[in-house]
């Protein structure tokens, strides 16, 4: 008598050795995510603010004005911490503009020293026509940064015109003059949590090379389905339930050594930590593995020619990742793609990994998006069985 | 064990559909133990069907099938035990090695441990494959492909085999090999049913030949047997170490007996006779035209005659 048991077996041991036979799918799974997340992490890898190589918003700045006050002004803005700056001509920062060097130009006219010292106190209300105007040409394709400039440029000129006005009484150091302080606090679950590019990478490109082999697992049983193979299983009585059973226990199997793998390298070279619930983190990995074992059964089951199903398949995985924010942070996006992505299986499986790694959360707080990725796995898994149920009753 | 004969396998007024196409109608068809049928006829005419039948992966509307009096429903994975079948088309993992894929079709037999070993090794030596066991089967030519996927179906012992179209697309050399085992197996004691539409060929290893036509046999018999009378056949096939000039052919036609079927591929000869002597007499005629022989292999058996 020959136990249902054994034939899953034979089953799982058949598709572990596949596995190890195809060289692509194995550097697929084990050596693309890791390449890929080392190669996001260090792209969008940023220093913290406060520190020497924190970034610095380059500017030109064009100087057709003479002066105390401008001459001031431009000192300012050639030692801001939050540029760097080069002074240079009107025709030079025009080209540097235009070319993408520079994104922004800053450019102090004739005449405007004149026009911002004339007015005898802060408390007097210019005119409007005689306001000073001062330049500010930018790239047209970055409009962000035009804007950080704008903002620190009229910080510096405040700071001039206040130390103008207020000399002597006000000291070199304003920012003691300011009545308020403004304290940045980063909010996650625990106290010495700070986002990491690396771990948010990490967590991406596990995620998505795990529904890529979820993809090539389903389209091996969707060649095992099409081909005089599955008859032969069938005709070993290998029931339908079985056949489905292993390919989600290979699946899920293979899936957790490629989370291994991934976050263990992650860890070494990276030093990408786990800084919430270890629970957790196990659960959400468990769930995105039954995740990509579903996607597979949704491939075999749905798919009909072997080439359309992967090209199908690729656009989905790669579309589910972007706006599930697998690529890049999801407050990036716009807030409706954000809405429209909770709707996929992959916000919430970022969600829950981004909150049990960088983020610090406890056990408890990844609980409901550990849930939501077993619940579209289950209907994923749903959709696959009714259908080669179908297409079995339909075949035999 | 069992006698020879007593009915291995039964089909009873099967009848399948596909849609509206009527791929099987209403076949009674008997096999006895240790009985080689070889199911023959046109493209379509049902053959691969009926074989899809008994192994249990074609669903029946109407009739049943046995083995050894018992049917798949009743107790499928009993049934599948009792029998082995080897697809047309190549029913194996190419990208695994001849060995790991009779392990798999073993272990799913219900085979394990020291049995299953033995088993494998067993199918490997009977089928000359023991120096390819580490080869992936998809760097296998198709001759011994087809070997493995005939090995396959063998490796649980089964004493029902079902060859759908076992020697298709494979060279003279590989199609003798196969036909050598095939003729092995028999003298194991295992009933095999061979769809093929080469009658020919397979007229020199089958007992028994039923033709199908449209989903019918040809020849209905009331005890699910053609009308049939046996007598022994010898068949010799032959390498040769050159081609013969044709004329020593003709000449050697001339002097054997009208019903020596002598046949000759490339260099691969085919002879065929009654008896031995018949047989002993052609090659001694061909021994003395100077026809000189790289190695030959003789095989007895017993064919059946259909009465048409």
């Amino acid at each position: 008598m020959i136990s249902h048991g054994r034939i899953l077996y034979a089953l799982i041991i058949k598709d572990w050795l596949l596995f190890w036979s195809d060289r692509r799918t194995f550097f697929f799974s084990f050596l693309v995510p890791v390449i890929l997340a080392s190669a996001f992490g260090l792209v969008f890898e940023r220093p913290a603010p406060g520190t020497a190589s924190y970034p610095r918003l380059p500017v030109s700045v064009v100087v057709e004005d003479s002066g105390p006050f401008t001459e001031a002004m431009v000192r300012e803005l050639l030692v801001s911490p939050h540029l760097q700056a080069q002074q240079v001509d009107r025709a030079t920062a025009m080209v540097a503009v235009r070319r993408h060097r520079v994104p922004v130009a800053i450019i102090i006219p004739e005449g405007f020293e004149h026009a911002a010292t004339q007015r005898k106190s802060l408390w007097e209300r210019p005119k409007s026509e005689s306001r000073p105007q001062l330049e500010l040409l930018y790239d047209a394709s970055r409009r962000g940064e035009a804007e950080w400039a704008s903002g620190i440029l009229a910080e510096i000129l405040l700071k001039q015109l206040c130390s103008q006005q207020l000399s002597p009484w006000m000291s070199a150091d304003w920012q003691s003059w300011l009545p308020f302080q403004v304290v940045t606090v980063p909010v996650a679950y625990h106290s010495q949590s700070r986002f990491n590019t690396y771990t948010h990478s990490f967590c991406g490109m596990t995620l998505q090379y795990l529904l890529f082999w979820g993809m090539e697992s389903g389209l091996l049983f969707l060649r095992e389905r099409r081909g005089a193979v599955w008859w032969r299983l069938r005709a070993v009585a290998a029931p339908l339930k079985t056949l489905v059973a292993a390919k989600v226990l290979t699946t899920a199997g293979v899936g957790c050594l490629q989370v291994l793998v991934t976050f263990t390298f992650g860890w070494l070279v990276f030093r990408v930590t786990i800084d919430g619930s270890l629970v957790g983190f196990v659960l959400i990995c468990l769930a995105m593995c039954l995740l990509a074992a579903a996607t597979g059964l949704l491939v075999a089951a749905w798919g009909n020619v072997e080439g359309h199903a992967r090209n199908i398949s690729i656009v989905v995985i790669l579309s589910v990742s972007m706006l599930g924010g697998l690529w890049l942070p999801a407050f990036l996006l716009p807030e409706w793609v954000r809405e429209v992505a909770m709707v996929l299986p992959t916000t919430w499986a970022m969600q829950g990994l981004s909150a049990v790694t960088w983020q610090g959360a406890p056990f408890r707080t990844v609980l409901p998006e550990f849930a939501g990725v077993c619940a579209f796995s289950f209907l994923l898994f749903l959709l696959a069985v009714g259908r080669l149920h179908y297409l079995e009753k339909r075949s035999v | 064990m069992r006698g020879q004969d007593e009915a291995v396998l039964f089909w009873d007024g099967v009848s399948v559909f596909y849609g509206a196409c009527r791929a099987v109608d209403n076949v009674s068809l008997t096999v006895r133990a240790g009985e080689v049928v070889a199911l023959t006829g046109p493209n379509g005419s049902g053959k691969s069907t009926l074989l899809r039948v008994a192994a249990g992966v074609c669903q029946l509307d109407a009739g049943r099938v046995w083995i050894h009096g018992r049917e798949r429903k009743s107790d499928p994975r009993a049934y599948a035990r009792q029998v082995g079948w080897s697809p047309q088309q190549s029913g194996l993992y190419e990208e695994l090695t001849v060995e790991e894929n009779l392990r798999l079709f073993g272990r799913l037999q219900g085979l394990y441990g020291s049995r299953l070993h033995q088993n494998v090794q067993r199918i490997l030596d009977q089928f000359g494959l023991g120096p390819r066991r580490r080869q992936r089967v998809g760097t296998l030519s198709g001759g011994w492909k087809q070997r493995v996927n005939v090995a396959a179906a063998l490796v649980h012992s089964p004493p029902v085999v079902l060859l759908d179209e076992p020697t298709s697309g494979l060279d003279g050399e590989s199609r003798d090999r196969l036909l050598v085992d095939i003729s092995r197996l028999r003298e194991q004691g295992c009933s095999i049913v061979l769809a093929t539409h080469q009658t020919e060929e397979v007229a020199a290893v089958a007992d028994r030949v039923v033709q199908m036509h449209n989903g019918r046999l040809l020849e209905p018999c009331t005890d699910g047997f053609s009308a049939s009378a046996s007598r022994q056949r010898v068949m010799l096939w032959g390498q040769l170490r050159c081609h013969p000039p044709r004329f020593v052919l003709r000449l050697v036609r001339q002097r054997i007996p009208d019903d020596v079927n002598l046949e000759l591929i490339g260099k691969r000869l085919r002879l065929c006779a009654d008896s031995p002597e018949t047989l002993g007499h052609a090659l001694a005629e061909l021994l003395r035209e100077g026809v000189a022989f790289e190695s030959y292999r003789m095989v007895a058996h017993r064919v059946t005659r259909r009465a048409s």
